[in-house]
């Protein structure tokens, strides 16, 4: 059975272009809110959405507005993993200044809260603000320390085998040592010693999710990527990364803006207004390398069948203003995919590497698996 | 026992839960336990504690799992989830109770964490609250970036650098209108390598910003609590004359700090175990503490003291004869023990086993943390209540012998027999954490009116 063309779409905030806040005249109380958060993850989740992704920075995209209001990423999946059951949750998070062993604990501790759903979108900071933020010098070279933070993460956590806690009454252990490993991770700018105090997600790995080019491959024989996202100016560029990606990731996806026409409005028109309501001092201007698509549904439907056509794994939807484009995705595009036989929603009880068709990986650790596979 | 006068004869009892993980507290070799690792357990207890209209429910935190003489320590239980990311997701699950984490300031960015425990007090509806603690040795830094690189003092110092730039990020935020404003801390009061700047992007929640736990029992503690926490997690929860000595004490000290003397709030952590009778009640404590401590345990418990191995000596013998082989506890048994004496500790003990003619296992039962509450649902309701109604305590932390069935016999005998004689809430007045347990507003805020009206004065 081939693996279905899978639909991601992030839902952070009022949505993904620059002015969606303002456009939306959310207040930060009400943009950030646990309930809207939930409301629009559940959306995605009934409208088949394969994973969310949760798109984060730990400073604002106009710095002194409060429609620049965030939560932190790992924080708003972990929420959401009690009021879903189905969708994949895949928040955006740092390689470039935090703890990789809090970040291994963190992702850990969604895949179990999640029962397997969980993700990370592994991202890299270029601004010198951020180095600041944390009273550090810049990074100089933040693919290679996006590389080395995967790695340690990535062993982190294995470091508990699946079968580590064995609570034997007869000798008085909770776990077997034995099956608990030091990674001790020597990396070129960090080392760090293990193991992770979060047993093994029920993943095995989460599925690790990153735009080409962020994450330099590994020194080691191992695939740090699962799903590479790429961009693209059109669509036979965007096609051909997808292409090229597959060499460093069992998956790739195209990353694709979306502003669909409105009930009122067209695309068109939304998208002038919005651009025209940037709010002064935007550090990310709408566009970021990613494929865009401008229009009505069933254009939309149609350019997703092509890039299925085409090889290309899937997509990651990025709607203009969620509250408007969602509901166009939900009602006219995911219900066409899915008569297509194209797509399939994930199901309850499945994890995120289910639904991906991606295999739940053996322990780097585990000497029996070894064996066997000698 | 002295007579006590009730101070405040109308007050009540609030409790929250301590949801331990690590520590030969939780019996996980009993038929009724259940897994410490799944949701489904957590979700349990914390449903149980808002049943039982509790304040708030804890999460700790290990940054490394514990060791005996370089091997990992297998007896207990161990692994947990990260605590604010297990919190957001049991906050989605329950609708009033606190939760509050437990994260340390050396080994987190205030940029990071400020921003972690707001983002839980947002999506909670003002529920949160840090429980603040330090480290200080290089064992657990060697899992972080910059590794053991704080001495003893400067890791209070660095803690409130950290509290105070994680305030400024929270308080950052208007309340309405849109200028944000930039937090800048000099590097060396945080002891980072530059100086620290940031834009925050975590708006207020309904309770303003986390409530701030602190759980420290040294005189350095005790003012760092005076000074900047609404809430002191101590140990001392079994005797009513040293709960009342701490609580003078540390009234002393947030007087002494300029705040009121009812501002920081006082929850031991306890144990409370009811039976139908009182004999009941003993037999059943004796049965927890001998599930507790182990044969291997007391064992392992006595040789990381000894600094060897005794897994070969007898647990029901006399302790070694011979004095132990190293000079001082390292940290890897937890930070509670590091530093102290071993030979001060071995003659010690062994003078208690001597005149009480104790076994290794039966000494360290004997020492294994104070005995809590023990008696009938009433018995205990009423010696609760005496202990808040003569001002030693605020609340209770309850540490539950097992999980996640462990709280079902306090919120189902115990508290009904407490509101009986009016000492415990029938509902929850309020939304917030800072409500339930009675707090005024966050400090920082409350300077800032200080300021504002101080011209007047």
């Amino acid at each position: 059975m081939t693996t279905p063309f899978f639909i991601g779409l992030d839902v952070d905030g009022a949505g993904a272009h620059p002015a969606a806040a303002v456009a939306s005249g959310l207040v930060p109380a009400e943009l950030v809110s646990g309930t809207r958060l939930a409301r629009a993850v559940r959306q995605a989740e009934n409208a088949g959405v394969t994973f969310v992704t949760f798109t984060d920075a730990l400073l604002p995209a106009a710095p002194g507005a409060a429609s620049s209001a965030r939560l932190e990423s790992v924080t708003r999946a972990a929420f959401v993993s009690r009021t879903t059951t189905a969708v994949g949750l895949v928040p955006q998070a740092p390689t470039t200044y935090p703890e990789p062993f809090h970040l291994a604990a963190q992702l850990a501790s969604l895949d179990i809260a999640a029962a397997g759903r969980g993700g990370w979108l592994a991202g890299v900071t270029r601004t010198p603000e951020t180095a600041q933020a944390y009273g550090r010098g810049p990074v100089a070279d933040v693919e290679r320390e996006a590389r080395d933070v995967v790695q340690v993460v990535r062993d982190l956590w294995d470091t508990w085998e699946d079968d580590a806690v064995i609570r034997d009454v007869a000798t008085g252990r909770y776990v077997d040592r034995d099956r608990i490993h030091y990674p001790e991770f020597e990396g070129e700018s960090f080392s760090v010693k293990g193991p992770l105090i979060t047993p093994r997600p029920p993943q095995g790995q989460l599925v690790v999710v990153a735009a080409a080019g962020d994450v330099a491959p590994s020194v080691r024989d191992e695939r740090l990527v699962d799903v590479t996202l790429v961009g693209g100016a059109d669509v036979a560029t965007a096609v051909a990364a997808a292409e090229a990606a597959r060499a460093g990731s069992p998956r790739a996806g195209v990353d694709l803006e979306v502003v669909l026409d409105g009930a009122d409005r067209t695309a068109a028109e939304r998208l002038a207004a919005l651009d025209a309501a940037v709010p002064a001092g935007a550090r990310s201007p709408w566009g970021t390398g990613a494929l865009r698509y401008e229009g009505h549904a069933a254009g939309l439907v149609t350019l997703l069948e092509g890039l299925a056509q085409a090889g290309v794994d899937g997509v990651r939807l990025l709607p203009a203003v969620l509250d408007e484009d969602l509901p166009v995705l939900a009602r006219d595009v995911l219900p066409a995919l899915r008569a297509a036989r194209l797509t399939a929603a994930p199901q309850p009880g499945a994890t995120l590497r289910d639904s991906l068709g991606l295999a739940r990986p053996a322990n780097r650790y585990d000497a029996r698996d070894a064996v066997a596979v000698a | 026992m002295t007579d006590h006068p009730l101070v405040r004869p109308h007050a009540q009892v609030h409790f929250g839960v301590f949801f331990q993980g690590v520590n030969h507290t939780t019996i996980w070799s009993d038929p009724e336990s259940g897994s410490q690792t799944d949701f489904a357990s957590f979700e349990r207890v914390v449903r149980t504690a808002e049943r039982g209209l509790f304040d708030a429910f804890f999460l700790g935190e290990g940054l490394r799992l514990r060791e005996s003489r370089g091997r990992l320590h297998d007896l207990d239980v161990v692994g947990r989830p990260d605590a604010v990311t297990q919190l957001a997701a049991l906050a989605a699950v329950t609708e009033r109770i606190g939760l509050v984490a437990t994260q340390n300031t050396t080994y987190n960015d205030p940029a990071d964490l400020a921003r972690r425990l707001q983002s839980l007090d947002v999506l909670s509806g003002g529920r949160a609250a840090w429980n603040v603690v330090t480290t200080d040795n290089a064992w657990t830094g060697a899992n972080f970036r910059r590794g053991g690189y704080l001495d003893h003092a400067e890791r209070y110092e660095r803690a409130a650098a950290v509290l105070r730039t994680a305030r400024a990020i929270w308080d950052a935020f208007p309340d309405a209108g849109d200028d944000v404003s930039r937090v800048e801390v000099a590097g060396s009061a945080l002891r980072t390598p530059a100086d620290v700047a940031i834009d925050p992007t975590t708006p207020r929640s309904p309770q303003g910003h986390p409530v701030i736990f602190q759980a420290g029992d040294s005189p350095a503690g005790r003012d760092f609590a005076a000074a900047h926490a609404d809430v002191i997690f101590s140990a001392h929860g079994s005797v009513l004359d040293d709960a009342l000595a701490f609580a003078a004490d540390v009234r002393r000290r947030v007087v002494a700090a300029g705040r009121p003397e009812d501002d920081l709030k006082i929850f031991p952590g306890t144990s409370i175990i009811v039976g139908d009778t009182p004999a009941d009640a003993e037999e059943k404590a004796r049965w927890v503490r001998s599930q507790q401590v182990t044969p291997a345990t007391a064992l392992s418990i006595v040789g990381n003291v000894w600094g060897e191995d005794l897994s070969g000596y007898d647990p029901d013998g006399p302790l070694p004869a011979h004095d132990p082989v190293v000079e001082e506890l390292g940290g890897e048994r937890g930070s509670a023990t590091t530093g102290a004496r071993t030979r001060e500790i071995a003659q010690k003990w062994r003078a208690i086993s001597e005149a009480e003619g104790l076994s290794i296992r039966q000494l360290v039962i004997r020492n294994s943390g104070e005995r809590g509450f023990v008696g009938t649902p009433s018995t205990v309701a009423e010696e609760l209540t005496r202990w808040v109604r003569t001002g030693a305590v605020d609340g209770f932390n309850i540490t539950p012998w097992i999980v996640p069935s462990g709280l079902d016999d306090i919120v189902d005998r115990v508290v009904p027999e407490l509101q009986e004689r009016g000492a415990y809430r029938t509902a929850y007045e309020g939304t917030t954490l800072r409500e339930h347990v009675g707090l005024r507003e966050p400090l920082t805020r409350r300077a800032a009116a200080a300021d504002v009206e101080a011209p007047a004065a």
